[in-house]
């Protein structure tokens, strides 16, 4: 009977990053949207207020980037304060 | 109808007749009353490789989510008897907060108000566009004093 080599090798590949990107929209108001952003990522409002005016004049800006699971969840978390929030794969 | 915030942190809003309560209504109607379901309309931008998931787990939740706001509103105003108040609590705020946004989203996706001049506005238009103001407005107020 012969014998079975078995070879295993482990390769690293880091995730790609995700960016969340929130959309400006006619109808949220400015304070709601800087309130939204310290409430789901604890930005100080200094912060949040920056990332609100860049989605008011730029029409929309990367609230936050990293691994998968945790853009998916602040994505939920934006949409369900009705924020049009999408996601994409950072470049 | 006056609202105003209370010392203890909390809205109240007067309603002083018919109308008044027929404004209060008007916020689940108007926000049921939206061509497509708000959470297929938020979280419909996903990438192709999230969208199937999205769809079948996520929408949903966000869906309940909205209801449950309507649901908080409508009942608030259906226990008025006539005249009286409703007092919104720190607790309550953002589904009142939230019911109130899917009223004005929901005007906006039909009438595009923020596009029209409000001086040239034929009559029920108007009545959307006073009613959405009104939603604004307390909203403002639940920020400012119950959500900040």
């Amino acid at each position: 009977m012969g014998e079975t080599e078995t070879i295993t090798s482990e390769s690293t590949r880091l995730d790609q990053p995700w960016n969340v990107v929130v959309h400006d929209d006619p109808v949220n108001l400015m304070g709601y949207v800087t309130w939204a952003f310290m409430k789901v990522f604890g930005y100080p409002r200094a912060k949040a207020e920056g990332l609100m005016m860049e989605v008011h004049q730029a029409g929309r800006s990367v609230v936050w980037s990293g691994e998968r699971e945790h853009a998916e969840l602040y994505t939920q978390q934006l949409q369900a304060l009705q924020l049009r929030t999408t996601m994409e794969k950072a470049e | 109808m006056k609202v105003a915030p209370t010392l203890d942190k909390r809205l109240r809003i007067d309603v002083e007749s018919d109308v008044d309560r027929l404004v209060l209504q008007a916020i689940v109607v108007d926000a049921r009353a939206t061509g497509g379901g708000l959470a297929d309309h938020l979280g419909g931008g996903m990438p192709r490789e999230l969208a199937g998931d999205w769809e079948e787990l996520v929408l949903p939740e966000l869906g309940d989510g909205f209801d449950r706001q309507l649901e908080v509103v409508g009942r608030a105003v259906a226990a008025l008897d006539g005249e009286g108040e409703i007092y919104i609590t720190v607790n309550d705020a953002e589904f009142w907060y939230g019911a109130l946004n899917q009223a004005r989203l929901a005007l906006e996706e039909r009438h595009h108000l923020s596009e029209v001049d409000e001086e040239l506005m034929p009559p029920p238009l108007r009545s959307a566009w006073y009613r959405s103001q009104f939603y604004l407005m307390v909203q403002g107020m639940l920020l400012d004093y119950l959500m900040g």
